[in-house]
Order: C-alpha cells, then structure tokens, then sequence
C-alpha cells in the first residue's frame, strides 16, 4: 500500500495500464467502457473545483470527493460531517464517520463542531449530497413520500408514510451553508416532480429567484445555486430564475429521454453543452485509485437493469 | 449534620459494572435513551445487544449519528418514539430497512432533524442552555411539520409538569436575530473576509418577513436533547470515569454529558493514573460517567478506531436478512444476540455468513484488528 504523505495533495496517480488491464479481465470489464455509476463518479469529479471545500454527505459523495481529490481538485480540502477536515482518502469510506474517511487528516473533531467551524464560520464552498427527489428549484426531498407522518400523527387512517427515506443526515446544512451545491442522483419522472411534497434540502434557489419564495427570502444567507448530477444529464440551477435546465447531456443519450424523466417543461441552459466522454484515463483512476472493490461503481440503477433484460 | 447522600456519579469503582447489571439499573421500558456513535464506528453494540437480551420494550431513542443500533432494536420492536436526523445505514443500506417498515406501518413514531440541528441540540444539552441559534433549516418542510406536537407530547400537564420530560415544548422557534446577522460571515470587514465562502445575501434576507412577519434577518432556536440515559462506547475509561475517545468523536461527547446518566462500554478499563498523565486528551470528565463496563471487541460488528475495523462480510448478509418478513427478523436478531455477550462475541464473528478466510468466533474478531498507522485495517476485503 502506497505511503501518502499528508502534504502531498492528490494527483493522477499513474496506475500501469498493463496491472489496469489485467484488474479488468479479472473482473470481465471492458477497459475503455464506462458504466452508469462510473459515469456520475467521473462527472461528479468534473464539476469540483480545485482549492475548494468539499463538504461531502454520505453515499455516493463518499466516491464523487475521493474521485475529485484523486484528479479534479488535488488541492481541495474535504470536510465530513462526523467531525474530519481534510483527510486523504486511499481506500474509499462507506461512512462520513469511518476511519477511512479520516486517514491523515488535519483534526477530527464531533458533528456538531464541523457544522459550526467549518459551515456556518465561512469554509463549506462546494456541498456534494445525494437526494431521492429532485424538483424543479432544486429542492430536495429525503425524507418521505406519501405523506411525511407516522401513525400517531396522522388524520388519513395511513399507518405511515408510504416510502420512507433516511432523511436529512447532515445534507439540509450542507444545501443550507454552501456557496455552491451539488447532487448526485438517478433521474426518474416520479423523483423530478414540479414541486417536492416534502423539502429536506434547499441545494437551489428555493422557488424563483427575486420572488418571496426564493432561498433568501425564506431567511438563508448563503447559496448560489445548484448542479444535479443524474445518470442521463447534468442540470443547473439558472442564473436569472433559479430554475433547472439542461446543462450537459451524456454520449448517447437523447434529450428526449431527459425530458420525458422530468415533469415540468424543461428548458436549455444558454451555455448547454455536450458531456465529454468520460476518458481512459478517468476511468482507469475510478477504478484503481479509488474503487477496486467496486462498493460503489459496481453498482446498477434501475435503467441498467432493463438494459440487461 | 445528616449523613451525606454519595451521588451516583461520584461512587467511585462502585461504577464499574456487569453488562447485565448496567443495562438493568438504568435502562427501563419507555426509557429515553441515546445511542452514541456513528453509523458503523464506535457503535456500543454491547449495550444494544443487552437491551435485546433483556427485551426492554417502548424505547424512546433520540440519536444523530445513522441508525445501526437503532435497526437491531427496531428489529427486535424495542422502539416506539424516535427523534432522530438519518435512519440509513450509509453506503451499506440506504435506509435501514427495519426502521424504514416500522415508521411505514406504524410500529414507530418519528420527529426529524437535520443533523446540524441535532447537533446543535447536543451541544444546549451538554452546557445547560435553554436552546442553541441554528442558521440552517429555513426553508424546510421540518419548518412545519411536527411529529410530537401532533401527538400531544408537548408542553405541560394540568399538573404543571411536562407532559415527557424529554420532550421540549416546542420542536423549534424563530426568533428576529438582535444582531442583525452582524456575526455572520464573510462578514464585512475593510478588505473583506479571510473566509472561504463567497456568498453573503444578507442584504436580500433583511427583506425577508418569513416566520415572523416582520422584515429582517431570522434565527432559529432549537431546544436542548435532555435523555434519561446515553450509551457510549469508548477505548478507555479510568476506573473512576474519566474517559478517553480516540478517533473520531461522532456526535458522543456532547449526547454523553447531556444526559441524565451515561453509560460507557469501554475495551480496556484503566488506572485513572494512565489517562490522567495526559488529561488534555481525556473526552469525558469523571462525573458524567455512571456505568462503567469493560467488554473487549463488544464493538463488533462495529469498527473501534485503532482497535479493530468493523465487519463488512456480517453487514452485507445482515442487510439481505433484514428485508426478510418481518416475524422472520425479529427471530432472527433475537437468536443472533444469544444468552450473554461472551457467548456471543465467541460464536457469532464468521458464523453463518461466508467470510473470505472462513474464520470464526474469537479468531474472526483477531483477524478483523487494526492497524495502528491507520485506525482501521488496510485492504480489508470489502466484496459488493
């Protein structure tokens, strides 16, 4: 196992293509081709900025911030909301509280101290979350679906909540306190509706920009937008009105199909742009460097599945 | 004058306890209790699994920190009331599927936070506040909803009392900052701020009439976390309580000093001497701990930062097992805790789910060890 050196920032590391081959037959994956969660690995990763805070949230933020460290943003410096700032990441964590996740960093201190001295003190710029539903002003939902209250609490006879999620977690402060958000997830009409029944994250401009139901006007004070990163395109939150429009659409994929997954009249960004396509390279550290166990790209979403079949 | 009372806390070695006895003294049927950790580290799994032992049912759990132990009890239907942030099990499960089935078909009752919130909940806790500013949530549908107001658990009795004395009378409340967001920041100094964040819309936020209805910068309050009991797990404690947390600290220190009594599950129990030496590194002071037990490896299937890595091969099984019918899962959580922990900790590592070395009981525990340059165990085999 390589020695990192805690003032080393991350790079490219150069994994040989012949030991990267050979990891590729093992496990009957073509080398060039990228799959569905190797994909929002990689996009994610493109969207960081170098000399950033990345306060990264659970889930596939574990593997979008070590991607981002290991290419992207060597020099950003990643928060995770157990308590570590600025860990160098060399085998992926599946917690924001695991050992892992902490290996070399600056001071590991409790939850609610990285909120207060990293968040809400000024150092959270770039917050990289997952969510379950997404709507049009980039609000997420990750709590429930079907009515938010339990039995006791309920008028309607329902036992529950038809779905339950996990939750908030540390994602409502991070979407609260970053200059810029970010969310990672898989795109599907039911989980892009107009409007979230229940918001647990403002990420976006909370309704449209300059209106009374805009983030600002509902009392926060920090926040510029957001990017969604699903597994069809990359939206982002428009600079006039807050909304989300197409911002990158990936190799292959038709805009109809984008649009047929969410439900509203889904506009073009000015600047729209095709998504490069993912690169050997890319991949290769996805895979080498930051997830050879393959916990999280080696995983399918729903479209992949009916692919298959 | 009348002979002194000793206090719990300050009874010396009397503190240190058996397992059974601990969890008997202070943990009862509809007990508000907090369970500290986080997620898969430092989880006191030892505690957990003697509350299933000895089947201490309505359990209130309020807690930060992913729902491990949360989901081993809600599998076992030891929980009724949950006040909590995340009900996930982080990049193993989404959402812990036990807790996720009892909050959809009624079995338990949850309030939500976010984490921040919570967390700010811990620290009013921990130093006696009445409730702590919170700058996050505006927003929010946690705004508006409010599981235990709806219920009727707040406020007080015609008596006078509180209706649960856990439960604040509010869920939360907004206040107009008196400051003005003048401690916000970047904050406008000559030359601006040495702050990272760029964004500061204070200026469209004074516009603002949400919440109150008048214009102007808004805070939110959140009341103090006050359990009955906290259970932490934590590498050493001296035999008079101090305790000492290595690695990360996850929400603990503050859940353990808010409560009423705390309970640690520690690997190793120590001369107070040992810690005392270094007393800057000590976590806990001595009288905010009321139980102590010692249990080496109890944080299985857990990870202990430098002591030993958690075991990914029992949590990828355990998270198919879990969305088996609901009968089925609390039998089988029930025969997984076994009559006592050294029975357990000797026959369950490896058993009944397939490991890569086919090791088991006190051999799986040594094989899952950590190494001290890291704090966990590197290249542990993690197969999806």
């Amino acid at each position: 196992m390589a020695v990192i050196r805690a003032s080393d920032p991350g790079q490219w590391t150069n994994v040989d293509d012949t030991e990267y081959e050979a990891y590729c037959k093992e496990r009957g994956i073509d080398p060039e081709k990228y799959t569905t969660m190797e994909l929002l690995c990689i996009a994610a990763a493109r969207q960081t900025y170098d000399y950033s805070f990345i306060f990264a949230g659970t889930g596939l933020p574990m593997i979008g911030c070590m991607m981002a460290q290991h290419t992207y943003a060597p020099n950003a410096l990643i928060i995770m909301e157990a308590g570590i700032l600025d860990p160098k990441l060399i085998e992926v964590p599946i917690s924001v509280s695991e050992a892992r996740g902490g290996y070399m960093c600056s001071t590991l201190s409790n939850m609610a101290d990285t909120f207060g001295t990293f968040a809400q003190r000024g150092f959270c710029t770039f917050g990289m979350l997952g969510g379950a539903e997404c709507d049009k002003y980039g609000n997420l939902n990750s709590t429930a679906m079907g009515g938010y209250y339990s039995k006791s609490a309920r008028d309607d006879g329902k036992t529950g909540p038809a779905v339950r999620f996990a939750g908030s977690g540390g994602a409502n402060n991070i979407a609260s306190y970053a200059d810029v958000g970010l969310a990672m997830m898989v795109q599907e009409k039911r989980r892009f509706p107009e409007v979230n029944e229940y918001v647990t994250s403002v990420t976006g401009s909370r309704g449209p920009l300059g209106s009374a139901d805009d983030r600002y006007h509902h009392g926060l004070f920090r926040g510029s937008g957001t990017t969604i990163v699903s597994d069809l395109c990359i939206f982002r939150s428009s600079p006039e009105t807050g909304e989300l429009q197409m911002a990158e659409i990936y190799p292959g994929v038709e805009e109809q199909l984008v649009r047929d997954n969410v439900s509203w009249e889904l506009q073009t960004a000015k600047d729209f742009k095709p998504f490069d396509v993912p690169a050997y390279e890319e991949i290769k550290i996805a895979r080498m460097v930051c997830d050879p166990n393959r916990i999280y790209l080696g995983r399918k979403t729903k479209r992949d599945l009916a692919a298959e079949k | 004058m009348a002979e002194a009372t000793i206090p719990t806390f300050m009874r010396g070695k009397d503190k240190i306890m058996s397992l059974s006895d601990a969890v008997k003294t202070f943990i009862k049927p509809g007990t508000c209790i907090c369970p500290g950790g986080f997620s898969y580290t430092k989880k006191p799994f030892a505690l957990a699994r003697e509350v299933i032992r000895q089947d201490i049912k309505d359990l209130f759990v309020t807690m930060n920190g992913g729902a491990s132990i949360c989901e081993f009890w809600a599998a076992a239907g030891l929980v009724k009331l949950l006040d909590t942030t995340y009900i996930g099990l982080e990049g193993i499960q989404p959402v812990a599927y036990s807790v996720r089935r009892s909050i959809q078909d009624g079995t338990i009752d949850v309030e939500d936070y976010s984490n921040y919130g919570f967390g700010l909940r811990t620290v009013a806790g921990r130093y006696g506040w009445p409730f702590a500013p919170l700058m996050s949530e505006f927003g929010t549908s946690f705004m508006d909803h409010d599981t235990f107001g709806k219920m009727g658990l707040r406020g007080k009795k015609a008596d006078g009392s509180w209706i649960h004395p856990s439960i604040a009378p509010a869920r939360a409340a907004v206040i107009e900052d008196p400051f003005d967001g003048w401690g916000l920041r970047p904050h406008a100094f000559d030359g601006g701020d040495a702050t990272s964040n760029q964004t500061n819309f204070l200026e469209q936020v004074r516009e603002s009439t949400a919440y109150t209805g008048n214009k102007g910068v808004k805070c939110i309050l959140v009341p103090p976390i006050l359990p009955e009991v906290t259970i932490i797990l934590a590498q050493r404690t001296g035999e008079l309580g101090t305790t000492r947390i290595e690695g990360i600290w996850g929400p603990d220190n503050e859940q353990a000093i808010s409560a009423k009594n705390c309970i640690v599950q520690v690997e190793k129990i120590v001369q107070e001497e040992e810690l005392r030496a270094q007393p800057y590194s000590n976590t806990i002071a001595m009288q905010y701990i009321d139980a102590i037990v010692e249990v080496p490896y109890g944080g299985f299937p857990g990870q202990v930062p430098y002591y030993y890595d958690y075991d990914w091969d029992f949590w990828r099984s355990y998270t198919q097992i879990n969305r088996k019918d609901k009968a089925e899962v609390n039998t089988y959580i029930r025969d997984w805790v076994m009559e006592d922990e050294w029975t357990f900790l000797s026959t369950r590592p490896g058993d009944g789910y397939p490991t890569i070395t086919g090791t088991s009981g006190l051999e799986r525990l040594f094989e899952l060890r950590a190494d001290a340059m890291y704090g966990y165990k590197p290249g542990l085999a993690r197969p999806l």
